[in-house]
């Protein structure tokens, strides 16, 4: 147990030190790139040609395979903007503060994806590109929780403040994203009881489960190689005048 | 307790020697208020049914004037370098201001929304109900106010109010339910409201803190 922890410890010491996630990640690419490709690949070829079609919705249905990974992803990445925020709050660990930096864009992208594929699955299926139902209202502030960390960490000249601002917003939103879920429901059922259940877990049919949950595998991997790239990038941008990275571009040419 | 004292009076003394800053969020607020008749309807009917709602969405943009002059004036003449660098209890700085910002802008804003028995024709029966509502959650607003501010110091306006307005939606979905609903459903929100007030005087202050920090890192 002990020697496992301590395998934590080198492993959490290891993460916040640039050289060591570069090489690491060079090597990580390629085959988490292969694996998200091969993944989505399959995922989206079973989910369009393979499952069976819904009995009341038809082929509509199938956006499902973007809308629900895009939608599970999109808040997946504002949690762990979280957990970075509390950790470069109260270890100042550098990583987090630029894993902040470069999650952000993605996340914002793949909520932009979730609520644009649901309202073009909601238009044939309801009758209207969007209603103010309670999760797609959630949906949309989490959009603009994304945007004000864009927007807030691109007002900074100094990498270091800007860091410490957005991990403090991205703790606070976080704080405060369960309390707006809640409000948006009390809000919801008291205007209007809420007559549109998107999907129910228990009334989708494992034909139709087993490729939705490969392509949330696929969308979890593409994130991964994303945010790869974009740290990788933003490494390079902080660090091009540090003399490892200069050797390892010379190196590579 | 004295520092805490004679920080107040000093606060208080800043806002009444320059009135702008109580004066520009009523004059906002006024002006919001009047264009709406104007532009949606001018219907009693429809009016009273809209007012809570325009009510707390005019006093929520009102607070995006008033949040700019929390800490922006005393960061940019330095009197807030001199309170890190002296020590003074940061947290406390925070508190007295946030508090002496809310009586100088969100008070006056409170008592205008009386007048809105007459001006969008708001049910009497509810009035107490939209005070209290009021109450309670210009204060929280001027919480997340406060830390919008604090960390967009030097920044634009546009960004505090980007990072404000997210963060105040439960308090405009509360308050202005709080407002419409009869009477039973009232003490719901408004303890709903108090909860969230106590649960984000503590982090909000202290995430304050951080963002003050950092601009002078």
């Amino acid at each position: 147990m002990n020697k496992l922890l301590d395998a934590i410890k080198v492993f959490y010491h290891k993460l916040g030190s640039y050289p060591w996630f570069y090489s690491i990640s060079s090597k990580l690419l390629p085959i988490a790139s292969i694996l998200a490709f091969l993944f989505f690949v399959i995922g989206i070829i079973w989910g369009i040609f393979y499952s069976p079609s819904d009995a009341i919705q038809g082929d509509i249905y199938r956006i499902i395979y973007m809308h629900v990974p895009a939608a599970s992803v999109a808040q997946s990445i504002y949690f762990a903007l979280a957990i970075a925020g509390f950790v470069y709050v109260v270890w100042k660990m550098k990583m987090a503060g630029l894993f902040i930096k470069a999650m952000a864009p993605i996340g914002a992208s793949f909520t932009l994806l979730a609520l644009v594929s649901g309202a073009i699955w909601g238009q044939p299926t309801w009758g209207t590109w969007w209603v103010w139902d309670a999760r797609l209202t959630s949906t949309l502030v989490l959009l603009l929780f994304y945007l004000a960390i864009i927007g807030l960490y691109s007002s900074f000249d100094n990498k270091k403040s800007a860091d410490q601002a957005v991990s403090i917003l991205a703790m606070v939103g976080a704080i405060n994203l369960p309390i707006i879920k809640k409000s948006v429901d009390w809000w919801n059922t008291l205007h209007q009881p809420s007559s549109i259940r998107v999907f129910e877990e228990s009334t989708i049919s494992s034909e139709m489960l087993f490729p939705l949950l490969v392509c949330i595998l696929a969308f979890y991997l593409i994130v991964f190689v994303f945010g790869l790239m974009a740290m990788r990038a933003e490494i390079a941008t902080r660090e091009m005048n540090k003399d490892w990275f200069k050797k390892i571009v010379i190196n590579n040419d | 307790m004295s520092f805490l004292k004679n920080f107040f009076s000093r606060e208080v003394l800043i806002y009444s020697k320059k009135s702008s800053n109580v004066i520009s969020p009523v004059i906002f607020f006024l002006i919001c208020i009047t264009f709406f008749p104007l532009a949606v309807s001018n219907d009693p009917n429809e009016l009273s049914k809209l007012a809570p709602g325009l009510i707390w969405i005019c006093i929520l943009l009102a607070g995006m004037l008033s949040i700019q002059t929390i800490f922006k004036e005393d960061y940019d003449d330095g009197s807030l370098d001199l309170f890190y660098v002296r020590g003074f209890s940061m947290l406390e700085v925070v508190l007295v201001k946030i508090f002496v910002n809310w009586i100088f802008t969100a008070l006056p804003l409170i008592l205008l929304s009386c007048s809105m028995v007459f001006l969008l024709y708001f049910p009497v029966d509810k009035l107490f109900n939209l005070i209290g509502s009021l109450f309670l959650g210009t204060l929280i607003i001027s919480f997340f106010g406060a830390l919008a501010g604090a960390l967009s110091l030097g920044k634009n306006s546009i960004l505090a109010s980007a990072i404000m307005l997210p963060l105040s939606l439960p308090v405009l979905i509360l308050g202005s339910s709080a407002s419409t609903y009869s009477n039973e459903n009232i003490t719901f929100f408004i303890l709903l409201l108090s909860a969230l007030l106590f649960f984000s005087v503590p982090i909000i202050s202290l995430a304050c803190v951080g963002a003050i920090r950092l601009h002078y890192e």
